[in-house]
């Protein structure tokens, strides 16, 4: 009878378990008009503490940042170069060492007007705070400010990528006005001396489309409408911004109509909700690129430093089998430079792969029976694909060839990491992540850049590639860049100590009441581009 | 000892299913060639993720290998490393046991101390830290896996030996001029090990559990080994896809409760005392 009783109780917990899974579902349009007009919830991710944007680093902070500030440049479109924003004109100065910048005319939240001492204050202020994103102020030498409209940066060095530096978060243009009064400071001292990130952490100072209006670390944030925005707003009144990264919990509230946009969807939970009414789902590829390394140090490398050896594995490599293990969206660059960037030649053609050439070239290096190598991977994971996925694929097709693949984990922590700077690791599949989102940061790959030295690659064994390094450096014209850039991917497609493997894609879902609703490199999603269908 | 065994098969159903599981799970592993339908670690991404199906009764993997092959294959590396860390990790211990037992006075508190230091770290985190240390492999695992586990072994040793060489044949083989090391291997060892028999039993279930537990952390053998632990882990990405990890998890799960029972059963054939205590 006990037993009963107990059974009969257990069953009614799971029908009651059952019917608030239910309830969840059919709540319907939480979200959908309330009395304060247009109110859009979202859902991301994690991993940051602080909306003060001299201290913003991480991925999702640009959201709100380039909500509610606005930057100098900006970049209006995914895979454009950068375009003015608060700046109306500019230009560089002959030697390429000073750029200079007249204002458009805004205004803050607060009613002050934009003027040159503000930028001047906030880069100064980026700099000399010496927080995480500093490093992106490391060619302005100083800022002269000769009319209120007008703002020169002097250079320490030529930058082509300075343009889309300014679009940066950290970059953005606080209300000087409002900051100092508030604790703010730029000078020498401020990494002691300045004391408004609090205040910076509970509303924003910046004169973009939104303020925000509450910050709960790790929970909520909530912007709503700059009354005083310059330009012209969309139709979204406010912004609830969750901070949820559990991407299973996205989809459910997606699909049950508790937010609007999910953010963080892995391969397997936008499978889930591909397809559903009401639902829109968007598949790009990152800028996260997956490359593999052929140590140039024939100490380290083994035969892989042999270029005929690197060629083969190039050839043998099935791109499109890694495109289909890594998911929809993932795409293989043409070169160095992934897709998507001003400059990019595109996608390398999957029918590249070709195991015959392969082992032909293996032949001619002297290895037509195959070699036996180690494959170092550690334990982080790439946009949620782990490393040694990619090493268990690479390892069958090199199988192909006749080349022995023994995969060796080894965690970040203990040595990899180490070992993957000091350039002593022979072979591994690795992944890089960009600092800010320009082709440059791509230049690293370069012979005798920083990464390029980590494959055992000086400036020596390949003078001519290592050249073109200063000048893509030194071109400040958009053509001019492209063209430089373009040579520099031709001049890696099957050259090097790399392989870049795959460009990991991120996935997006969001209500189709919504419109302009776009995978964003450095915005994540433009927030500012969101329109509620009528 | 034969017919006790006969009484206890009859008797404790529990037990007699714990031997038909390792059975069933040894054999696997012997036989994997010949009962496998697919190599373990050639991939084919045209079947990614598929279901259960006539093809692949437990479905494919991420990369298209059978998960019914990488299973059999797979217990292969659990149970032996179950095993050898069990009897490495019970030899090592109840000898260092024995002799701290024996010998006794302050070579006995300097030998119990150190293996109480041992065993004061936690286990888990200890294991993981020589793995990381030393790289993950098979072996290093299984090393780790023993360096954390003898120091029970020794203690409980070191118990029954403290009440053992009480006994008088031991003072009668003293008086007849036997020799310390004659008499703790003729003497007091085999009067000893039927208790750490019965632990090495009960160990075995916990011992592969623990090298699951560090291959799902990423410290067992390098992928693409088909090794459970790592299968599960592997799979926990595709939450909706329960064949992934579900499989391993369920011979993980009959595994370590089929070794178990045994030990259960091996606790009452041999000291049936003791089993009521617990």
């Amino acid at each position: 009878m006990k037993k009963r009783i107990l059974a009969l109780l257990l069953a009614g917990v799971m029908a009651l378990g059952l019917c608030a899974c239910g309830g969840g579902a059919d709540e319907g349009e939480a979200s959908a008009p309330a009395e304060g007009g247009n109110v859009v919830a979202i859902a991301m991710g994690s991993g940051f503490d602080t909306m003060d944007p001299g201290y913003c680093y991480e991925k999702y902070p640009a959201l709100v940042i380039n909500a509610c500030y606005e930057t100098l440049f900006k970049f209006y479109s995914n895979d454009g170069a950068a375009e003015p924003c608060l700046a109306e004109t500019y230009a560089f100065s002959e030697d390429n060492m000073t750029l200079t910048i007249t204002l458009r005319d805004s205004t803050f939240a607060s009613g002050n007007p934009v003027t040159s001492e503000d930028v001047k204050f906030s880069l100064e202020r980026v700099k000399n705070l010496k927080g995480n994103p500093s490093f992106i102020t490391d060619t302005i030498a100083s800022i002269d400010t000769p009319d209120e409209k007008t703002v020169v940066l002097n250079l320490t060095q030529p930058d082509s990528a300075i343009l889309s530096k300014l679009t940066y978060s950290a970059m953005a243009i606080l209300d000087s006005k409002v900051v100092i009064e508030n604790g703010g400071t730029c000078a020498e001292d401020a990494s002691t001396a300045d004391t408004a990130q609090s205040y910076l952490d509970s509303t924003s100072a910046g004169s973009g489309m939104y303020v925000m209006t509450s910050y709960k670390p790790d929970e909520e944030i909530v912007m709503e409408k700059n009354p005083n925005y310059s330009g012209e707003a969309t139709n979204v009144d406010k912004y609830v911004i969750k901070i949820q990264p559990d991407a299973n919990t996205q989809m459910m509230t997606l699909a049950g109509g508790d937010i609007d946009i999910a953010m963080n969807l892995t391969k397997d939970t936008f499978a889930e909700v591909q397809g559903k009414d009401g639902i829109v789902t968007e598949a790009v590829a990152s800028k996260t690129v997956s490359f593999l390394l052929m140590n140039m140090n024939e100490q380290y490398g083994g035969p892989v430093s042999d270029p005929l050896v690197q060629q083969a594995i190039r050839k043998a490599v099935d791109y499109a089998g890694i495109q289909a293990i890594c998911g929809e969206g993932t795409t293989t660059p043409y070169s160095l430079i992934q897709t998507g960037f001003m400059g990019a030649k595109g996608e390398r053609s999957t029918d590249y792969t070709n195991v015959e050439e392969a082992k032909a070239l293996l032949a001619e290096a002297g290895y037509a029976d195959g070699f036996e190598i180690d494959l170092t991977v550690c334990d982080l994971a790439m946009e949620g694909i782990l490393l040694s996925d990619l090493a268990q694929k690479v390892k069958d097709d090199l199988a192909q060839i006749g080349i022995t693949v023994n995969i060796v984990p080894q965690p970040w922590a203990a040595g990899y990491g180490d070992a993957y700077r000091d350039g002593t690791i022979g072979f591994t599949v690795m992944y890089w992540g960009i600092d800010y989102n320009d082709p440059n940061v791509q230049l690293e790959f370069m012979p005798g850049a920083s990464v390029g030295l980590r494959a055992g690659w000086t400036a020596e064994m390949d003078p001519d590639l290592a050249a073109l390094y200063n000048q893509a450096m030194e071109a400040t014209d958009n053509d001019a860049r492209t063209a430089i850039l373009e040579q520099i991917q031709d001049g890696m497609y099957e050259n090097g100590p790399f392989v870049m493997i795959a460009q990991a894609p991120v996935y997006l879902g969001y209500n189709d009441r919504l419109t302009g609703v776009e995978i964003s490199d450095p915005y994540v999603v433009d927030v500012t581009l969101i329109n509620v269908a009528e | 000892m034969l017919r006790s065994l006969e009484r206890l098969f009859r008797s404790n159903y529990l037990f007699t299913l714990g031997v038909l599981i390792c059975i069933f799970w040894i054999l696997m592993a012997i036989l994997a060639p010949v009962i496998a339908p697919y190599d373990p670690i050639v991939q084919d991404l045209s079947v990614m993720l598929q279901p259960p199906s006539k093809e692949h009764i437990f479905g494919t993997d991420n990369f298209g290998r059978d998960i019914f092959s990488r299973v059999i294959y797979g217990g292969r590396y659990s149970l032996l490393a179950g095993c050898l860390t069990v009897i490495i990790a019970g030899a090592l211990g109840s000898l260092y046991g024995a002799i701290a037992g024996y010998v006794g006075g302050k070579v006995d508190n300097v030998m119990m101390r150190f293996s109480e230091m041992v065993l004061s770290f936690p286990s888990l985190i200890l294991a993981m830290l020589i793995n990381s240390v030393m790289g993950s492999s098979l072996f290093n695992t299984m090393f780790a896996l023993v360096i954390v586990a003898w120091p029970t072994y020794a203690r409980l040793m070191r118990s029954v030996v403290l009440s053992v060489k009480e006994n008088e044949y031991i003072a009668a083989a003293e008086v007849l001029g036997a020799s310390r090391m004659r008499i703790l291997i003729k003497e007091i060892i085999p009067n000893s090990i039927s208790s750490v028999l019965i632990m090495a039993t009960t160990d075995l279930g916990n011992q592969i559990l623990m090298f699951s537990t560090l291959s799902f952390l990423g410290l067992g053998s390098a992928p693409p080994t088909p090794e459970w632990g790592m299968m599960v882990s592997e799979g926990v990405d595709y939450f909706n896809k329960f064949w992934v990890a579900g499989f391993p998890g369920l011979a993980i799960f009959t595994m370590a409760i089929g070794a178990n029972f045994i030990g259960d059963g091996m606790r009452d054939l041999l000291d049936p005392k003791l089993r009521k205590q617990f």
